[in-house]
């Protein structure tokens, strides 16, 4: 497979990606649902558009990376930088460019002095683990806990 | 972030929240309602932001590679008067903006776009602050002829119709036109604060990124409502329809075009080290980026009509009903929204006063140029002001009684005449001579 990531642009989130993120989601997941990444590019570019890049090639978007700098939350009272969804073409996977994403993120943390990046993984997502993993990521101490309560799943 | 906030000494401050009273009566709202619209977002801040860490080093122009400047006087007399002018322009566009937007604010569908509005007012509020932290925080006198208090009150006196920019200079028709000018006129912001980054005078260039930063939530308040709207009209509702929507972008694209500056101007920003990019350059980028936005909402439009469409199915449906006219199942060529011609009713710059339509034809007499008017812009705006200005020009220009560039210049402009308080409404109609401007 051809390295593309020296091609690849990197730059943060606009609103006129969002066309080509729900693409990518339709084809990640197979659901259209225009609305539900409206609301999220509207969140995260009222937060900051720099946290969420994107990456191009060719002119065209073929990637994207959101996160979000909190703190305060379960009892972390250290800034932390949280990166929340990803996505990247499945035409252009195996390419590098989820590493150039995650790359951007973390320099724009460190940049505003986060002290630690943190991100949920289903448990069955094992690519996405081995990915997260790649980059640096580690076990955490803390661990997710769900308790359902709605009569449907 | 990067950012160190100052506040304007108290009596500028005061100037612009005692402006704020009269004309962003809305803006107590905001607070009110922020955790209900914008829940964890930092609380709105009127004050000026300043990027830290920004490169000491001039980046384009005569003087790249030497230090950036400080203070107007290290710039010399003509760069310092041009900059100036630069930042009372961004001045007024941003307080205009805001009383363009506060006529028609209540007229909005939803909650939520109304609040989104909202705070884009709120952010401009700031950037005019912004501004004015430029003006007052260093002696501008030596190239401005006036004090920091006059300035001041210059700006702020300043009522619709009075505004450097011709796009900030009409009023409101609908709810409509707040969605559509936050997509399109401040697009056109966008692109002036990004080429302004390079500014070779850093106070100027330390102000842009945080201005930016807002500036991306301004354009989602113009482009994901429109999304929404054009998805209910493909759902048959009645209270929103793509014409509407067409016809807002062709009363304002063509004064986002103008705001760039006349096509072949561009030349001292870039020389002066203030921009990166020249007026058509910068301009043509801004055409295709709005071409790329109304092919999305053209996308929105025909999957919510055709659900069975994949993504790449739409687009070429776009394309085919775009250029070869016709029905698809139902969605006529017609129901999809098309960029205006970039000459389109254009009255700055090359195409000044050319009676281009909106798909490029030519029209040669003033009558049949008003019927395309008449079909193409929105029907309240036909019975502005403004717009019979614009003819009452026009059929000078075609007559010959006036050349281009003195129809240019013609235009009629409230110039405030007299009063005391910064927020004075004594403005009147005047028309200033065209040899004057």
């Amino acid at each position: 497979m051809t390295s593309i990531a020296s091609d690849i642009r990197i730059r943060p989130l606009s609103e006129l990606d969002i066309s080509r993120i729900v693409s990518i989601d339709e084809r990640l997941t197979g659901v259209y649902r225009p609305e539900v990444w409206e609301r999220r590019v509207g969140y995260y570019l009222r937060r900051d558009p720099e946290s969420c890049p994107v990456a191009e090639f060719e002119g065209k978007l073929v990637g994207f990376m959101f996160s979000d700098v909190r703190g305060g939350e379960f009892g972390l009272e250290e800034t932390t930088g949280w990166i929340e969804r990803f996505g990247v073409d499945p035409d252009y996977q195996g390419r590098s460019i989820g590493r150039r994403l995650f790359d951007a993120v973390k320099s724009h943390m460190v940049r505003n002095e986060v002290v630690t990046i943190r991100t949920l993984v289903d448990k069955n997502d094992s690519d996405l683990a081995a990915f997260l993993r790649a980059v640096g990521f580690d076990n955490a101490s803390l661990q997710a806990l769900e308790l359902r309560v709605g009569a449907t799943a | 972030m990067n950012v160190e906030q100052t506040t304007l000494p108290k009596k500028f401050h005061d100037a612009v929240v005692h402006w704020q009273r009269h004309n962003f009566p809305d803006y107590g709202l905001l607070p009110e309602n922020w955790q209900t619209y914008f829940p964890n977002d930092p609380e709105f801040c009127l004050c000026a932001k300043m990027e830290i860490g920004m490169g000491d080093t001039i980046e384009v122009g005569d003087k790249k590679g030497e230090r950036r400047m400080m203070k107007p006087s290290e710039m010399g007399e003509e760069p310092a008067r041009h900059l100036l002018a630069i930042i009372r322009a961004q001045a007024s566009t941003e307080f205009g903006s805001i009383q363009q937007h506060e006529g028609t604010l209540a007229r909005a569908q939803d909650d939520e776009d109304r609040f989104w509005v909202l705070r884009v007012m709120a952010e401009e509020l700031r950037h005019g602050y912004q501004m004015f932290h430029l003006l007052v925080s260093q002696d501008w006198s030596g190239v401005s002829g006036q004090k920091a208090e006059e300035m001041v009150e210059e700006i702020l006196s300043m009522q619709t119709g009075s505004h450097v920019l011709d796009a900030f200079n009409l009023e409101y028709d609908s709810f409509v036109d707040n969605v559509v000018f936050a997509a399109v006129i401040d697009r056109v912001g966008k692109y002036q604060l990004s080429m302004q980054k390079v500014c070779a005078y850093k106070p100027f260039a330390q102000s842009m990124p945080p201005m930016l930063r807002e500036e991306a939530f301004h354009l989602a308040a113009g482009v994901i409502p429109l999304r929404r709207w054009v998805q209910r009209a493909a759902e048959g509702n009645e209270l929103i329809s793509t014409q509407a929507i067409q016809r807002s972008f062709n009363k304002w694209l063509p004064r986002g075009l103008e705001m760039f500056g006349h096509e072949k101007g561009g030349d001292s920003n870039i020389r002066f080290g203030f921009k990166n990019m020249k007026n058509a350059e910068a301009q043509s980028l801004y055409y295709e980026e709005v071409r790329k936005m109304i092919a999305d909402l053209n996308q929105r439009y025909l999957r919510a009509r055709l659900p069975k469409l994949s993504p790449d199915e739409a687009e070429r449906l776009a394309d085919r009903l775009m250029k070869d006219g016709g029905r698809h199942e139902g969605v006529d060529h017609e129901d999809l929204i098309r960029i205006p011609h970039p000459s389109f009713f254009r009255r700055k710059g090359e195409p000044a006063f050319t009676m281009v339509g909106t798909h490029g034809e030519s029209y040669t007499d003033v009558d049949s140029y008003l019927r395309h008017l008449k079909q193409t812009l929105p029907e309240p705006y036909l019975h502005s002001r403004d717009l019979k200005s614009y003819l009452e020009t026009l059929r000078d220009v075609v007559a010959g009684r006036t050349t281009v560039d003195q129809a240019i210049r013609k235009m009629p402009k409230l110039k405030r005449v007299g009063g005391m308080c910064p927020c004075s409404r004594s403005v009147r109609w005047v028309v200033e001579d065209g040899t004057a401007a």
